[in-house]
This record gives C-alpha cells, structure tokens and sequence, in this order.
C-alpha cells in the first residue's frame, strides 16, 4: 500500500545514529491507519517535498508543537495543504489552512520498531 | 550524538503530534445530551414549584429560593449545553461531513437557539425539542465514526 511507511532499514538506522535523521514519536490518531500513538518514525530534516509525504511541521499557532500530516497539495505559493490520514479525528489544513515551506521541518522516511 | 544514542537507549523520543485540537476521541455529545437533560429537568420542577399560599415569610422566602436555585441551574446548564454543542460542531464535525448530513448546520443552528431559548423561557416544549435536537447530534456523530451507539438519558 502506498500509503504504508516502510520499516527502518539498517541504513536508515545508520544515519539516525549518526544524526542525519531524527526520530519522533506519535502522539494521537489523525495519523490512523498509517500511523498510531506510540509509533515511532524518523524523520529527513529538510527534504524535498511532494504530495503524499508526511512531513513534521511546526504547528501554526502553536510555537512547541510539531505536527506529523500529509500532504494533500501543494499551492502555486509553495504553501503545503496538510491532512491527517484519519479525517475525521485530525485537526489539519482544513482548521488552520495552508503551512508556509519555512514551517516544514522534514520528511517521515520510515518507521522505527 | 550523545543525544541520539541516549534517545536510542533510553526510549525518550520528541513528540510528534497527530493529534486533532482537543485530544482524540475526547469528544461525546453525552456531554451536551447531559446537560440538556438538566435543563428539561429544571424546567420541570419550576413548571411543578407551588407558590405558597398566605402570608408565611419564611414559605415564601423558601420558595423564593428554591425557585432561584432551579432558574440558576437551568441557565447555567442551557449555558454549558450550547458550549459542548459549539465544540461539536466547530471542532469535530469537519466540511466532508456535510456530504453525509446535508442538514448539519441547520441541526446545530437550531439546537443552538434552543439552548437560548431555555434560558430566557420556561418551556416544556423547547425543553423537549432541545433534546431531541441533542438526540439528532448523537445520532450524527456517532453515524459519522461509523459506530451505533445507542441513545440513552440518565433521567
């Protein structure tokens, strides 16, 4: 399924420990079927983007919080349409509209088990 | 790198929120469905409430109490129903919702109005229409998880 993050490779774990990617736990079920609470992923800092990646991003009224959502579509601004997976228990683009580029910290990659 | 490989072994990872504003599956309309009954049951019991006959202060004084304390619990409670139906509606129920229930807005709308309309009358009859308006919100939000949870009241 396209959708599905793959498992870490030892090549992915690699560059986690050697800090070229981070890793994150998820908090909450917007992210459902592709992602529960207590999933952890890593994460590309500063990656190109494209529609269908889930990114982590910096919540827009929120300054601590980051988000994890995907992406749905790309404005001819640069500006990225977030959505969780699980619609209808996610707080995305729909309630707070587009996210700037400069908001994106990077790409989920994979899934750590 | 000291970092990464304490994260590593100790298993404490930053957070990344997939999360909708209030944590998920917080929401129930057996909030509203509450409330509103309180409203229906005070609205009852001021309809029921004797007003003392002869001039007795301290039966009139009682009876001026207790018919405050309800008109008190009445508003606050219509008060408390149309914020848990406000969080529904503008929290939870999202725009692909409307395909499904055309009439969304108009239900809220209304159930909305009776809340007010609890508290500047009593009504029996709004009483009444905002819990089946609250009942039509359960029956919605549950329908839009694709779960059939019956409606229940405590009273």
């Amino acid at each position: 399924m396209e959708n599905e993050l793959p498992d870490a490779t030892w090549k992915e774990r690699l560059l986690y420990f050697l800090g070229r990617r981070q890793a994150f736990l998820i908090e909450g079920s917007s992210m459902k079927p592709t992602l529960s609470e207590g999933d952890a992923i890593l994460i590309v800092p500063r990656s190109q983007i494209e529609i269908n990646d889930i990114v982590l991003a910096h919540h827009p009224y929120k300054e601590s919080v980051k988000i994890l959502k995907r992406v749905s579509q790309i404005n001819d601004n640069g500006s990225y349409i977030l959505l969780g997976d699980n619609e209808s228990e996610s707080t995305d683009s729909r309630t707070f509209g587009p996210i700037l580029p400069k908001e994106i910290l990077g790409k989920a990659v994979c899934r750590l088990k | 790198m000291f970092d990464k490989l304490k994260e590593r072994f100790t298993g404490t990872l930053e957070v990344a929120e997939a999360h909708c504003d209030g944590p998920c599956g917080v929401y129930d309309p057996a909030q509203a469905r509450i409330e509103a009954e309180s409203v229906l049951a005070m609205t009852k019991k001021i309809l029921d409430l004797k007003v003392p006959e002869g001039d007795d202060a301290k039966a009139h004084a009682a009876y001026h109490n207790t018919l405050t304390r309800f008109i008190v619990i009445k508003e606050e409670r219509a008060e408390l129903a149309k914020h848990h139906l406000m969080v529904l509606w503008t929290d939870y129920f999202k725009p692909d919702h409307l395909a499904k229930y055309p009439d969304l807005h108009e239900t809220f709308w209304k159930a909305a109005k009776l809340c007010s309309s609890c508290k500047q009358e009593v009504s029996l009859q709004h009483a009444e229409e905002l819990m089946d308006a609250v009942k039509k919100v359960h029956e919605m939000f549950w329908g839009s998880k694709g779960k059939d949870v019956a409606w229940y009241t405590a009273s």
